[in-house]
């Protein structure tokens, strides 16, 4: 468990943050770039020193200025994954994975290597690497220091998108397999919403919100922070069913039922879902002969202002929200208590279960 | 021609020690130099890197005559070295090896801060978090990393010891056996008459080891060098 | 424009006026241990002509060498006749102007007050001075005052024991600024080195026999030298010259 509350000034840059986090789970550090999120974690990894404020982490005081406690950052036990790796270059692989080796109960180099599938690169250099595979290293080099806490900045930044996908198994693999405890610092809502159980956003050095996932992203004064086009409701859902005839599986949740083509699950999977508000369109009657699957009826919670697009927070049962113009809400009269229906055109399964696999987004008629 | 006499024999021989020793001792202060002047900024800073590139610009002369008035028997710091330890420099091989450290310090200086700057210092801070004490951290990323600039630095430096005239015969004169490096063997030939030959000879071999010295330092500074990707 | 054209014309109307009246540019090549009466003389003699008068002060066998690789010198003083006699049997001087200056004597020198002076001249003793220690002298090989000194030395039956103890200098006044400096605990210089030097004491003369003669000797250079040069040689060879040459401890003809 870490408890933060730091004060630091540099230059004209404030970061006033506070927050906990739980053990065994990963916490995303989220905000745009310059709101403060890697000066924070090199201060809890004990490369930048805070003006004031104190870092506990499970019990043991890092920093604590009043009581002037400074734990150097080589006696911190905390690991870290840089954004640009920082492989040392003069040292193979095999020698920079075992560079901050501990003794290790759960883990040692067999298994490590194993679960990165780092084998076949033991003897090379980092020079002659792809990013994905150096950041695999990276991360395995962290681990075998065997550390109590695992910081992760930006890990995926320097990476070309489909490298991404081939490195997200492997943190989820962390997250599940070996119950890491993760600060997951990001700018990107797709890692965010795959990775995280709960997130801190920062923004302009101050902490903004603390909570939850799925709570966080729900909410509408948020969006500005959580990043406008990928803005949506996010909310867990259980596999029910799987229809073979179409192909359809069936995710339970607390608004109803969705229907998902294509992505078959084993009943009693958790998911998380991912609905964009761009991909929900609101309708005031009932539909009829419509092409999409998912529709669900709710009530107006909050219509916000804006032009030309607005978004709207609808109860189904659970949140959700829907981009429309400002024109439609004027000429269908949405305000806050209306009843409507929303229909939901796409779905993203961002997270899979404790058994593994790829995400994949489907359109839904 | 080219038969070489005891003495030249005796000047070459001299030579090659003082310049090695030159370099051995200005190596450790080298790496510390170069470390303040890449890694820290303080007051000061750009004096000190003044102070260091003085005997680039300064006469050799000079240098050897302040060498004289600091370590001389009777200088601030040589009569100091001699009461307390019985230790004399001046008229000494050592003197010569002081003179040449001195005029070559800041081409040592020079090529390991550079090497120092090619150093992402952001290597080491993960060298920290995987649980290296600074000291681990300077030994086994720091050094490495900077050891192909110690190395063309050291050999520059050798090369230019091997060729200091100036400071040397001011500051511990021309004593055979003792501070007649080659340049003032070359010297004196060209002085007496009929030593032109000697003369050339000393030449050609003073040329040849340095060449030597050069070439190795490219050579080795680029097998050395590692990528400084991931 | 403007500016630059009227700085051109400034230069040549200055360097027409210095080269106006036959006013010349001489360039002497002088023994080291000539500086100081050397440039008293040339200071006067410019004051009184109007000619302009350059010394380059180094030891003899360096200033020979480098008039026989064809220096631009007007004038060559040696400190003595073996590098005059090299240059002329080198043919780069003319003989005719040959011209006797000053003697000198060799001294025995010490930082100021740091031993007592001797009657006689003890090689035991010096060696006992010079143990763990050096004796300053300009080079023996090649420099004249350290050719003297060797002959003196050898005379004295002490230069095999004194030649390990040696700090050989560029040229004699280098040997004196070792003594100057406290550097070494003796050395060997001129009497006219040591002449009014606050910084070192005189310990002993060597008597003028101990040595070939230390003679000083000018001559014109072939191919240089213009009438302007041969009068600053008349100058030096006469009376109000050897004057200076006195007062400076240098002995008369």
């Amino acid at each position: 468990m870490l408890q933060l509350d730091i004060r630091h000034q540099a230059g004209d840059f404030v970061l006033d943050a506070a927050f906990e986090t739980e053990s065994g789970s990963i916490t995303a550090i989220f905000g745009q770039s310059g709101a403060g999120k890697t000066t924070l974690i090199n201060m809890i990894a004990g490369l930048t020193k805070p003006s004031q404020g104190y870092i506990i982490s499970d019990g043991h005081t890092l920093f604590h200025s009043e009581q002037g406690i400074d734990v150097p950052a080589e006696r911190r036990r905390i690991g870290y994954v840089f954004q640009e790796g920082r492989l040392f270059p003069h040292m193979d692989v095999r020698r920079n994975l075992l560079y901050g080796y501990r003794k290790n109960a759960v883990l040692d180099f067999a298994q490590i290597t194993d679960l990165l599938d780092l084998g076949p690169m033991l003897q090379r250099r980092p020079g002659s690497l792809s990013g994905g595979e150096r950041q695999r290293v990276a991360i395995g080099r962290a681990l075998l220091s065997n550390p109590n806490l695992l910081l992760m900045d930006e890990p995926l930044a320097s990476i070309d998108a489909q490298r991404r996908g081939e490195i997200l198994p492997f943190i989820e693999r962390l997250r599940d397999e070996l119950r890491v405890t993760i600060l997951y610092v990001s700018h990107a809502v797709e890692e965010v919403i795959r990775l995280a159980d709960t997130m801190v956003i920062l923004s302009a050095g101050q902490v903004a919100a603390v909570g939850e996932v799925e709570e966080l992203m729900s909410r509408l004064d948020l969006f500005p922070l959580t990043g406008r086009f990928e803005a949506g409701a996010v909310l867990a859902a259980t596999c029910q069913g799987y229809d073979a005839e179409y192909g359809l599986a069936e995710l339970a949740f607390a608004g109803g039922t969705l229907r998902v083509a294509g992505a078959e699950q084993a009943i009693g999977t958790e998911v998380r879902v991912h609905i964009r508000a761009r991909d929900v369109s609101l309708m005031l009657g009932r539909p009829e002969m419509t092409s999409v699957l998912n529709v669900f009826e709710g009530t107006v919670e909050i219509a916000e202002t804006g032009s030309p697009q607005v978004d709207v927070l609808i109860d189904i049962g659970s949140p959700l929200i829907a981009r429309i113009t400002r024109k439609s809400m004027h000429d269908l009269n949405i305000r806050p208590g209306v009843k409507l229906h929303a229909l939901v055109k796409a779905v993203a399964i961002d997270r899979r279960s404790l058994t593994g696999g790829a995400a994949r987004e489907r359109p839904q008629d | 021609m080219w038969e070489l006499s005891a003495t030249e024999a005796e000047a070459i021989g001299l030579s090659l020690k003082v310049a090695l020793w030159a370099v051995l001792v200005s190596l450790p202060l080298g790496i510390f130099a170069a470390w303040l002047l890449a890694r820290r900024r303080f007051y000061g800073h750009a004096l000190l890197n003044g102070i260091i590139h003085l005997p680039l610009v300064l006469p050799p002369v000079v240098l050897g005559y302040l060498l004289l008035v600091l370590l001389g028997r009777q200088g601030m710091l040589g009569a100091f070295l001699f009461d307390s330890f019985g230790i004399t420099v001046a008229f000494t091989w050592k003197g010569a090896a002081i003179a040449s450290g001195v005029m070559a310090f800041p081409l040592l200086v020079r090529a390991i801060r550079l090497s120092y700057e090619n150093v992402d210092p952001r290597l080491e801070a993960a060298a920290r978090t995987l649980g290296a004490g600074r000291i681990r951290v300077f030994r086994t990323i720091t050094l490495p990393l900077i050891a192909p600039g110690i190395l063309a630095g050291g050999i520059l430096a050798f090369a230019r010891s091997l060729g200091e005239f100036g400071a040397t015969i001011t500051f511990v004169s021309n004593i055979p056996g003792e501070t007649r490096t080659l340049p003032l063997a070359i010297f004196s030939q060209v002085q007496t008459p009929g030593g032109e030959d000697a003369a050339i000879r000393l030449v050609v071999i003073s040329a040849a080891i340095a060449l030597t010295a050069l070439i190795a330092s490219e050579f080795l500074a680029r097998r050395v060098n590692w990528g400084q990707g991931g | 424009m403007r500016g630059s054209a009227t700085a051109l014309a400034t230069a040549l109307v200055f360097v027409a006026a210095s080269t106006a009246a036959g006013a010349e540019r001489i360039l002497v090549f002088a023994a080291a241990s000539l500086i100081l009466p050397l440039t008293e003389i040339a200071r006067a003699y410019e004051v009184k002509t109007g000619h302009r008068v350059r010394i380059s002060f180094a030891a003899s066998s360096a200033l020979a060498r480098q008039i026989n690789a064809g220096a631009p010198a007007d004038l060559y003083l040696s400190a003595n006749l073996q590098w005059m006699n090299w240059l002329e049997a080198r043919g780069k001087i003319d003989k005719a102007s040959k011209s006797d200056l000053a003697g000198n004597r060799l001294v025995l020198v010490a930082p100021a007050g740091s031993l007592p002076a001797m009657d006689r001249f003890s090689g035991p003793t010096v060696i006992r001075i010079l143990k763990g220690h050096r004796l300053a002298i300009a080079d023996p090989a090649h420099v004249p005052a350290g050719m003297y000194a060797k002959q003196a030395l050898t005379k004295f039956a002490s230069w095999p024991r004194i030649s390990a103890h040696l700090a050989p200098t560029v040229n004699v006044r280098a040997a004196l600024a070792l003594v100057e400096r406290r550097a070494v605990p003796l050395g060997i210089v001129y009497a006219s080195d040591a002449f009014n030097n606050r910084a070192v004491d005189v310990l002993y003369r060597f008597a003028s026999n101990s040595h070939a003669p230390i003679r000083y000797v000018a001559a014109a250079v072939i191919g240089n030298g213009g009438s302007a040069a041969i009068g600053f040689l008349i100058e030096l060879t006469g009376r109000k010259s050897k004057r200076t040459f006195k007062k400076f401890d240098f002995s008369a003809d």
